[in-house]
C-alpha cells in the first residue's frame, strides 16, 4: 500500500515536471499549429545557461530561471522571423525540418562550448527530501512540481487575462475576424514564440538540478513534451498540466510494478494511441463545426 | 463620405469585382442587394482592408484608403460588422466587445468608459458580460458584435447580412439598431440577402450583379421597381 | 559559336548515355581499384541512396513526410542478424526476410494514414521509431540489447575485400531505383502523385486512396529493409541505440531534399553528395569536438536546404537541361458510346438526409429525385443548405439519418471511391485539378486497372483527347492545369467527370465566374450528356441559366425543400419569391 503511495507521489511529482517542460510547445503547438522540433533543443540551452549562472555565480538555478528567460524570448523571436514565419507559408513540412535542423545545430554549439561531459547543479536541496509520514517526497521535485504550478497559472492568467492573451485566443480562433478588429495575426504569431521560448527557462532550471544533462539530452525530452502537449488537447495549459500528471503517474506505476525499461516507453506509446485514436487529446472536447454555407 | 471608383478586385485567379462605381452620402443607411457571386460581401472586405483591389480607389471622408491594412482603416473611423465569425467563442461578451477597441487599448480607462456607455443602451453587457459568446444565440451574438462595432465611435459602419441566421422575430430588434447608430451620425452601408427588409431600412439602394453595379437609386425607387427579380438575376423566360 | 539551342541539342546524347556509363564505372571501380577505403564510402552511399529512394516513394510521391524510415534499416538488421546469430542463416539469405519484416512495418504504417495526416504523421513516424528503440533495447533477450548483437565474421578470403558487399547493394540500388521509376512513370505513381495534391478529391474520383497508399509504402519499406540486412553484416555488430538512431532517418530525409523530392535520380543525388561529407567528417575530423562539428554541419546543411532550396537540386538542375519534345497533339474522333438502358427512371433518389452542426440544422429532411428524362436544377438562398447537401450525397459528409439511392442501389454506407464507382460524380464551386499532373493525366488518373502499366495508354490516350475535344481543350492536353484560366480549368474539371461516364452528374455552380459565351457552351455540353441518358442535378444562382437549362428545378430554403416544379411554376410560387427576397418587416409575427 505504501508502495503505491508513494509510486503515486513520485508519478505526480515528475508529472508536474513533465508539464513544466511542456508548457513553451503547448503555446506553439496547440495554438499555432507549429510542430518545433526545437523544443527540446531550447529547453536545454536554457539548462546551460542556468547551469552557466549556478556555476559562476552561485545563483540559484529557479532564481535564475527568471533572468534566463530574457534571452529565451529574444531567441523565440529571431528564430520565428528567420525561420518560421518564411516556412509556414511555403509548406509546414519544411517547418518540421528547419526546426529539426536548428535543433542539431544548437547541440553542436552546446558540446562545442561546454563539451559532451554530463553535467548537472547541485543546490542545496538537490538531495534533500522531506518525510511526510511514511512517504518519501524528494524536495528537488517538489520545488519543481510547485513551479510548474505556479508557471502555468502565470501562463493561463496572462492569455485569460492580458490584450495580448485575448488577442492570442482570437487570432488563433478567428484569424480574419480578429484582423477586422486590427489585431495581426503574424506579430500574435511572434509574441506567440517569444512567450513560449521564454517559458522554458523555468523547465530549463528544473532539468538543470534534477537530471544529469548532456546536450544530446534534447531528444528524450522533444518525444516526452510532444506526449503530454497531444494529450492534453492542444492549446489547453491546464489540460498539458494534467496530462503530465497522467504520464507521470502512468510511468511511475510502470516503473514499480512492471520494469523500469519499459517505463521509457510509455509516453511514445501513449503518442501513438492517442493519435490514432483520439486526435483530438484525452482533454477537450471535439469543436462545434461551424454552420455550413 | 465614401467614394469608391472602378474597383477591381479577386481571390487568385478570379476577378468578382469587374469595375465598381459606388457613391454612400454622409449619414445615410445604404443597402447593397444582389445574388450571390455579385460580389456584395467582396465590396465590403475590399473596404475594410481584407483584400487588397487591382485597380480603381476607395475613398472614405476624402481620405484615400485603398490597399491600407486593417488597422489603418480602423483608425480612420470604419468598421465592420461581417457576415458570419465576428465574434471569439471561447472570449466572454465583455472580452468580445472590449477587442473591438483593440487599437485604443493603451487607453485602458476610455475604453472602459465606453463600455459603460454602451451597456445603457445594449442590456446584454450589462446582465450577462461573462458568458461566453460562442454560448449565446444568433439574435444575441448580433446584438454584441453591433455593441462591439461602436466601441470605436465609428463614423462608417459596415455590415455584412446583418440578418443571416436570424428569425423572423429578430429582424425588427436589428432595424432598430441599425436606426439607432445612424442617428447617432454614423454613416451605414449594408449588404442584404433580405431585400424587403434591406429596401424598407435603407434611404439609398445600389443593386450589384456579376461584379458590377447593375442599378442604383432611392431604396423606393429600386423597391418599388417592376420585375426586381429580373434585374436581379437576369432576365426569366415565361415572365415578361 | 556555340548557341545555347546547339548546346542544348548536343546535350540530349549525353543526357541519356551517362546512366549507364555511371553504373559501369560503379561496377569497375572495385575490381579496378584496390582502395577500400573508397569501397567503403560507397557502400554506404549504397544504402543511403536505397533509403532515400524508398523514402521519396512515400514522401515525395505520395507526400507522406515521414521522420522514422530508419525503423525499416533497423528491422531489416536486426531481424538479418537475429537469424544469422541465432539461426546461423547467411545474412545474404537472412535480409530478404528482413525485407519481409520492414514490409510488414510499413503496411501498419500505411493503416495509420487512415486518421493522421500531415504534420501528426510526421509526428506519428517519429514515435514509432523511439518505440521500436525503446522495445528492441528493452527485449534484450532477442536483440542483444544495449550490450549488442555480434553477427558472424564473414567468410570468404580477403583478397575479395568488400566486394560480396558491395555488388548486392549496388545491385539493390539498381532494383530500387528502377522500381521508383517504373512507379513514377505507372498509373500507380500518377494516382500518388494526385493523392498528394489533393487527397480528397483524388478519393471523389474513385481511386482506392487506401490501397494506392499501402502499395507505395510497403515498396518503400521492402528494398530499404533488404538493405539494412545487407549493412548488417557489413558492420557485423549491432547496437539498438546505434540503429534506431534519429540521425540516420535525418541523413535520409536531408538526401532527398537535397537532390529533388519526388523526381527519380533526386535522392539519388542527394545520397551521393551527402554520404561522402557524411564520412569525410566522421574520419578527417579527430578529437572530442567532432562529433559536434559533424552535427552542426548537416544541421546548417538541413536548414540551409529547407530554407533556400525548398525543391533540392535536381529540379534547377534540370530546367538547364533540354527536356524530351512533346508528343504531336493529335486530336481522334472516337465514337460517342451508346445511350444507356432507360432504366430505372429515377437515377437520384434522396430521402430524409438530415444533418446538424452545432445547433443548426443545414439540412433539414430532404426528400429529392432527380428522373433520368428532365435536367434538375437545384436552387435557393445563401445558406439554404445546397452544398450541404451535395456533400451528402457524395460522401464528402458522412450521413446518419435519411437514405440515397442511385440507380436503384442503396449508397447509404458507402465510402466515397465506391460512390464514384457506383456511377456518382461531381464538380466543385472552385475547380479541384490535380496540379503535378498533365490534363490528360487528370482524366486518366481513375483508371485502375493495371496499375503497374504506362500512366496513359495509347487507347486512353485517345479517348481523353476526344473528349477534350469536344470541349476544345485538345490544345492543352499536356499541359499543366496552372497554365490555364479558370474558365478553363472548369471544363477540364468537366471532362473529369465525363471520363468517368457517370450515371449522374452533380455540378456546384457551373456558371459561376465565368463569360456568358463560355456558360453557354457549357449548357450545351450538359444537355448532351443528358441526350447520352446521364442523370443531371446542378446548383446554381444564375436563375437565367436554369431556366435555359432545366426542366425541372427543387428550391431549398433553410434546409427544407419548399418547392419544385418547372422554372415557370416555381419562379411564380409566392414562398419562393418571398425567400429570395425575404420576409417584410411587419410587427406580425409569422407562424
Amino acid at each position: 500500500m505504501i508502495e503505491l503511495g508513494q509510486a503515486l507521489v513520485f508519478g505526480i511529482l515528475i508529472g508536474g515536471v513533465y508539464a513544466l517542460m511542456a508548457t513553451g510547445l503547448t503555446l506553439t503547438f496547440g495554438v499555432m499549429k507549429i510542430v518545433n522540433m526545437a523544443q527540446g533543443a531550447f529547453l536545454i540551452v536554457s539548462t546551460y545557461l542556468c547551469y552557466a549562472l549556478w556555476q559562476h555565480f552561485g545563483l540559484d538555478p529557479i532564481l535564475a530561471a527568471f533572468v534566463v528567460m530574457l534571452p529565451m524570448a529574444a531567441l523565440g523571436l529571431v528564430v520565428y522571423k528567420l525561420v518560421i514565419e518564411r516556412l509556414e507559408r511555403i509548406d509546414p513540412g519544411l517547418t518540421i525540418v528547419a526546426t529539426f535542423a536548428l535543433a542539431l545545430i544548437t547541440e553542436a554549439f552546446l558540446a562545442l562550448i561546454w563539451g559532451p561531459n554530463q553535467k548537472t547543479t547541485t543546490p542545496v536541496y538537490f538531495n534533500q527530501a522531506i518525510h511526510i509520514g511514511q512517504l518519501v517526497v524528494p524536495r528537488a521535485q517538489l520545488y519543481a512540481c510547485l513551479l510548474a504550478i505556479v508557471i502555468t497559472v502565470a501562463l493561463r492568467q496572462t492569455i485569460k487575462r492580458t490584450w495580448l492573451g485575448h488577442a492570442i485566443t482570437a487570432a488563433s480562433e478567428n484569424p480574419e475576424g480578429a484582423r477586422l478588429v486590427g489585431i495581426e495575426p503574424a506579430r500574435v504569431g511572434a509574441w506567440i514564440f517569444a512567450i513560449a521560448t521564454g517559458s522554458t527557462a523555468f523547465g530549463g532550471a528544473a532539468l538543470s538540478f534534477l537530471y544529469q544533462f548532456t546536450p544530446d539530452t534534447q531528444d528524450a525530452w522533444l518525444g516526452l513534451t510532444l506526449s503530454v502537449v497531444i494529450l492534453g488537447g492542444l492549446g489547453s495549459v491546464a489540460g498539458a498540466f494534467a496530462a503530465g500528471v497522467l504520464l507521470g503517474v502512468a510511468e511511475s506505476l510502470t516503473t514499480a510494478y512492471v520494469s523500469v525499461r519499459w517505463a521509457t516507453a510509455v509516453p511514445t506509446l501513449l503518442i501513438l494511441v492517442v493519435l490514432t485514436i483520439r486526435p483530438q487529446g484525452l482533454f477537450t472536447r471535439l469543436t462545434r463545426q461551424d454552420a455550413a454555407s | 463620405m465614401i467614394h469608391i471608383e472602378g474597383l477591381w478586385a479577386g481571390y487568385g485567379g478570379l476577378d468578382i469585382l469587374r469595375g465598381v462605381d459606388l457613391r454612400v452620402a454622409r449619414g445615410s443607411i445604404n443597402c447593397v442587394v444582389g445574388p450571390n457571386g455579385a460580389g456584395k460581401s467582396t465590396v465590403l472586405k475590399t473596404i475594410s482592408g481584407l483584400l487588397w483591389p487591382r485597380q480603381g480607389s476607395i475613398s472614405i471622408d476624402g481620405v484615400d484608403l485603398t490597399g491600407k491594412p486593417p488597422a489603418t482603416i480602423l483608425h480612420a473611423g470604419v468598421v465592420q460588422v461581417p457576415q458570419r465569425n465576428g465574434l471569439f467563442a471561447k472570449l466572454t461578451v465583455r472580452q468580445n466587445v472590449l477587442l473591438g477597441a483593440y487599437i485604443h487599448r493603451k487607453r485602458r480607462k476610455h475604453v472602459e468608459q465606453r463600455y459603460d456607455q454602451l451597456a445603457q443602451r445594449f442590456p446584454l453587457l450589462r446582465e450577462r458580460p461573462d458568458t461566453p459568446a460562442g454560448a449565446l444565440s444568433g439574435g444575441q451574438r448580433r446584438a454584441v458584435e453591433f455593441a462591439r462595432a461602436m466601441m470605436l465611435d465609428p463614423k462608417v459602419v459596415l455590415l455584412d447580412e446583418p440578418t443571416l441566421g436570424l428569425d423572423p422575430a429578430s429582424l425588427a430588434i436589428i432595424r432598430d439598431s441599425v436606426r439607432a447608430m445612424n442617428a447617432d451620425g454614423v454613416t451605414v452601408l449594408m449588404v442584404e440577402q433580405n431585400v424587403r427588409f434591406g429596401l424598407t431600412l435603407a434611404g439609398h439602394a445600389t443593386v450589384m450583379s456579376a461584379g458590377r453595379v447593375a442599378l442604383t437609386g432611392t431604396a423606393d425607387e429600386v423597391r418599388d421597381r417592376p420585375n426586381l427579380m429580373d434585374v436581379f438575376f437576369g432576365a426569366v423566360p415565361g415572365r415578361t | 559559336m556555340i548557341t545555347w539551342a546547339g548546346w542544348r541539342e548536343k546535350c540530349t546524347p549525353l543526357r541519356r548515355a551517362w546512366i549507364p556509363v555511371a553504373l559501369a564505372a560503379l561496377i569497375a571501380f572495385p575490381l579496378v581499384s584496390g582502395d577500400i577505403y573508397y569501397q567503403n564510402m560507397l557502400i554506404v552511399t549504397f544504402m543511403l541512396a536505397i533509403g532515400a529512394s524508398g523514402w521519396n516513394i512515400m514522401g515525395g510521391y505520395a507526400g507522406y513526410l515521414s521522420l522514422g524510415n530508419s525503423l525499416f534499416v533497423g528491422l531489416g538488421a536486426y531481424t538479418t542478424g537475429i537469424l544469422a546469430a541465432k539461426d546461423h542463416v547467411s545474412p545474404f539469405l537472412g535480409c530478404f526476410v528482413g525485407g519481409l519484416v520492414a514490409a510488414t512495418a510499413a503496411a501498419l504504417l500505411s493503416l495509420v494514414t487512415r486518421r493522421t495526416r500531415g504534420m501528426y504523421f510526421v509526428i506519428v513516424t517519429f514515435a514509432a521509431l523511439q518505440l521500436v528503440g525503446v522495445a528492441a533495447t528493452t527485449l534484450s533477450g532477442l536483440t542483444g540489447g544495449s550490450q549488442g548483437l555480434a553477427l558472424p565474421l564473414p567468410t570468404w578470403s580477403l583478397s575479395y575485400q568488400d566486394w560480396p558487399f558491395y555488388y548486392p547493394m549496388l545491385g539493390l540500388l539498381v532494383v530500387t531505383v528502377a522500381v521508383a521509376a517504373w512507379v513514377r512513370r505507372s498509373k500507380l505513381g500518377m494516382g500518388l502523385f494526385a493523392i498528394r495534391d489533393d487527397e480528397d478529391k483524388a478519393a471523389g474520383l474513385g481511386l482506392r486512396t487506401a490501397v494506392y497508399k499501402m502499395i507505395a509504402f510497403v515498396l518503400g519499406g521492402t528494398f530499404v529493409g533488404i538493405a539494412g540486412g545487407i549493412y548488417a553484416y557489413y558492420v557485423t555488430f549491432l547496437n539498438t541505440a546505434a540503429v534506431f538512431d534519429i540521425i540516420t532517418s535525418v541523413l535520409i530525409v536531408l538526401a532527398v531534399l537535397l537532390g529533388g523530392r519526388g523526381t527519380v535520380w533526386g535522392p539519388v543525388l542527394g545520397a551521393f553528395i551527402v554520404a561522402p561529407i557524411s564520412n569525410l567528417t566522421s574520419t578527417s575530423l579527430g578529437g572530442s569536438d567532432a562529433g559536434a562539428i559533424r552535427l552542426l554541419l548537416f544541421g546548417g546543411l538541413l536548414g540551409a536546404v529547407a530554407i533556400f532550396l525548398p525543391r533540392g537540386v535536381l529540379p534547377v538542375l534540370s530546367r538547364l537541361l533540354p527536356t524530351r519534345p512533346p508528343v504531336p497533339v493529335q486530336p481522334a474522333h472516337v465514337p460517342v458510346p451508346a445511350a444507356r438502358p432507360v432504366e430505372p427512371s429515377d437515377v437520384l433518389v434522396v430521402r430524409g438526409l438530415r444533418k446538424s452542426f452545432g445547433g443548426l440544422r443545414a439540412v433539414d429532411g430532404v426528400d429529392l429525385t432527380v428522373p433520368r428524362h428532365e435536367i434538375t436544377g437545384l436552387i435557393g438562398p445563401n445558406g439554404s443548405g445546397k452544398t450541404t447537401l451535395f456533400n451528402l450525397i457524395d460522401g464528402t459528409i458522412p450521413s446518419r439519418d435519411g437514405s440515397i439511392t442511385l440507380a436503384g442501389r442503396s449508397l447509404d454506407h458507402a465510402s466515397r471511391p465506391a460512390r464514384a464507382h457506383a456511377g456518382l460524380a461531381r464538380t466543385y464551386q472552385l475547380p479541384r485539378l490535380f496540379g503535378s499532373l498533365t490534363v490528360v493525366e487528370n482524366l486518366v488518373v481513375p483508371e485502375r486497372h493495371h496499375l503497374w502499366s504506362t500512366r496513359v495508354t495509347p487507347v486512353e490516350r485517345a479517348r481523353a483527347l476526344g473528349v477534350l475535344d469536344n470541349l476544345g481543350l485538345a490544345a492543352y492536353a499536356d499541359s499543366s492545369p496552372a497554365d490555364l484560366s479558370y474558365g478553363q480549368r472548369k471544363l477540364v474539371e468537366l471532362a473529369q467527370v465525363l471520363w468517368l461516364d457517370p450515371v449522374l452528374v452533380m455540378l456546384d455552380e457551373p456558371a459561376a465566374g465565368i463569360s456568358p459565351a463560355l456558360s453557354a457552351r457549357l449548357a450545351d455540353l450538359v444537355r448532351s450528356l443528358h441526350q447520352r441518358g446521364v442523370g443531371i442535378l446542378l446548383v446554381e444562382h444564375d436563375l437565367a441559366f436554369i431556366a435555359d437549362l432545366c426542366q425541372r428545378v427543387c428550391v431549398l430554403a433553410n434546409g427544407n425543400v419548399i418547392a419544385h416544379g418547372s422554372v415557370a411554376e416555381v419562379s411564380a410560387d409566392v414562398a419562393v419569391v418571398d425567400a429570395y427576397l425575404g420576409d417584410s418587416v411587419l410587427p406580425a409575427v409569422r407562424s
